[in-house]
């Protein structure tokens, strides 16, 4: 039994979807976000168990973490976007240019989407905010959407946000 | 892709009689700028009334964050204003994360709280997404397939085409439809967590993944807008205490060109010698208990004006007779042994009827089966076949 629990833990993501695109493309249109998050969203769900509402549900975040990527990157190099799954959770990882003054910035945001207090901080956001800031819009999703979320910096300029969404298991 | 963009556009509204703020569509502003008319309009609608105000989110399909935040903004700056004010937001259990987030609310402010509209949006829901209909639907449906497969491409059913069926129950329907008629896609919609589970448990049984089992509500669907060619909705018109609102669901997530096609009954034109007056008893008594509950399957007839009503042109109508010469009479009397036990066994008590009525009820059930099962009997179940083209 052991074995098989190590083996499913292991089992690798597999990669389903993914799409590159000059950030100064991506930037010039704000729609870019709901359609690439619509038409994204609808081709990996096909195959679970209720494809039109786990493609509203996937849509719903992976348009949260465009919208962040919208507007904190620098308009130079490229976004790239790719969907894997393993079981009943989907990865997306965005990669995308990130200013060397933002860095920090996306390590402490993602790092309190981790924290204890999480929650407390999400109802504050919406309580005293009249716009969320990015920050708020990461606790969205490890709260609303049950995300995991992680930073992988090993591409300097660019930063990748790696985000685990269990959504199969919200969905039914 | 900029299609599905446009196909749900975002509609904010106020009716100041059921004092109900409603939000539809897709809203995912850059800033709160793109949506302040719908910020104010819901700012002084809460300006304007006292008790309880209500905020539907049911046909909300995408909010974004930005979106969120300034509603949520000018409910909260309400609550701490009007503390004699109650806010009610009214989400669908379709759409889970609507539930979440507004959920968040109450956690702020007390006054404002999340109800889940579901199952009592019309009366006999109960009824009929009761699992004890399972075995009924099943052997209905490979009754009338037997019409319905010469039926259907009268009605624009033709390989290759995008179809939904909307109340798809267990979805055999879609399966027949899948390997006769061979669609490029099938979405199969139905309110039945039950009837789904039965659905896709079958399928994959049969190692189909091809058909996309969704739970929904057939009023407020998430599907997009003139999406299918051929939009099927059987026996299910019927059902509703709003046929009405149903077509227009239907209506639109047919392509312009596209057709929509519907079944109902006139259950008081089932029919059966011998023991014939006795049968005609009990299925008039039958019309006039679902009507008590708000259901009219006296609807066939009807088709045409419902469908030209709800701006289909190019109806078409045709009606055919299921009968117990269709095949094995036993899955004819099968049928109305299930009727006799939902109608007569459950409805009927509901409504609180006499032990004497009852009796006298099931007879005419007993009588069809009589009928159906006689070597020299005849026994039928008129259904009616419609379909009207979206305009294009
Ligand atoms: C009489 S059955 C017909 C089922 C199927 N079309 C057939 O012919 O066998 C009605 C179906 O409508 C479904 N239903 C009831 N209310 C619904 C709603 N609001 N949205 C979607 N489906 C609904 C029920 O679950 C049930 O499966």
């Amino acid at each position: 039994m052991a074995v098989a629990e190590q083996e499913r833990a292991e089992a690798p993501f597999e990669p389903l979807l993914q799409f590159e695109m000059e950030m100064g493309t991506f930037l010039s249109d704000w729609q870019h976000c709901d359609q690439l998050s619509t038409f994204m969203a609808r081709m990996i769900s096909h195959n679970r168990a209720d494809p039109v509402r786990h493609s509203n549900f996937f849509s719903s975040a992976l348009n949260e973490l465009l919208e962040v990527s919208f507007r904190g990157a620098s308009a130079d190099g490229q976004i790239g976007c790719a969907v894997f799954r393993q079981g009943s959770t989907e990865r997306v990882r965005l990669t995308f240019p990130c200013p060397p003054g933002q860095r920090q910035f996306y390590r402490e945001a993602v790092s309190k989407t981790r924290r204890g207090n999480a929650y407390a901080r999400y109802l504050d956001a919406i309580s005293t905010d009249f716009a969320p800031s990015r920050e708020a819009v990461l606790l969205d999703l490890a709260i609303n959407f049950d995300a995991e979320i992680h930073l992988d910096e090993s591409d300097p300029p660019s930063i990748t946000l790696v985000v685990d969404l269990p959504l199969e298991g919200i969905v039914s | 892709m900029s299609t599905a963009a446009l196909s749900n556009p975002f509609k904010a509204e106020f009716d100041p009689n059921s004092q109900e703020f409603s939000l539809a569509g897709v809203v995912r502003p850059r800033s709160a700028d793109e949506i302040a008319a719908s910020i104010s309009m819901l700012r002084e609608a809460i300006d304007g009334v006292r008790g309880t105000f209500y905020i539907n989110v049911k046909r909300l399909v995408q909010m974004n964050n930005t979106a969120f935040h300034a509603f949520a903004r000018v409910l909260l700056d309400a609550c701490r204003r009007r503390s004699d004010l109650r806010f009610v937001v009214v989400t669908s259990s379709v759409v889970g994360w609507t539930e979440r987030m507004f959920g968040h609310l109450n956690k702020i402010e007390p006054q404002v709280t999340v109800e889940v509209y579901d199952s009592k949006f019309y009366p006999g829901q109960s009824f009929v997404e009761d699992t004890s209909f399972i075995p009924i639907l099943r052997t209905q449906t490979k009754m009338t397939w037997r019409h319905e497969r010469t039926i259907l491409p009268r009605h624009g059913m033709r390989p290759g085409i995008s179809m939904a069926d909307i109340c798809c129950g267990i979805g055999d329907f879609a399966m027949l439809v899948r390997k006769e008629f061979q669609p490029a896609r099938i979405v199969a919609l139905d309110h039945s967590k039950a009837s789904l589970a039965y659905a896709r448990d079958v399928a994959s049984g049969f190692g189909i993944t091809d058909i996309e089992y969704t739970y929904g509500d057939a009023s407020e669907m998430l599907l997009e807008d003139n999406q299918f060619d051929f939009v099927t909705c059987r026996h299910s018109l019927q059902i509703f205490n709003q046929p009405d609102v149903l077509l227009k669901e239907l209506y639109r997530i047919c392509k312009p060109g596209g057709r929509v096609y519907i079944t109902n009954e006139k259950n008081s034109h089932c029919l059966g010698e011998p023991r014939s007056k006795s049968i005609q008893w009990t299925y008039n008594e039958v019309a006039k208990l679902f009507s008590h509950f708000e259901m009219d399957v006296e609807l066939g007839p009807k088709s045409r004006r419902y469908l030209a009503d709800a701006g289909f042109d190019d109806i078409r109508v045709e009606s055919f007779m299921v009968t117990n010469l269709d095949g094995d009479p036993q899955d004819f009397a099968d049928i109305i042994t299930a009727w006799e036990n939902v109608y007569a066994g459950e409805m009927a008590v509901k409504r609180g009827d006499s032990r004497e009525f009852i009796e006298r009820f099931r007879q005419g059930f007993r009588d069809h089966i009589f009928a159906a099962l006689h070597p020299k009997g005849y026994a039928g179940w008129p259904i009616w076949a419609a379909s009207g083209r979206k305009p294009s």
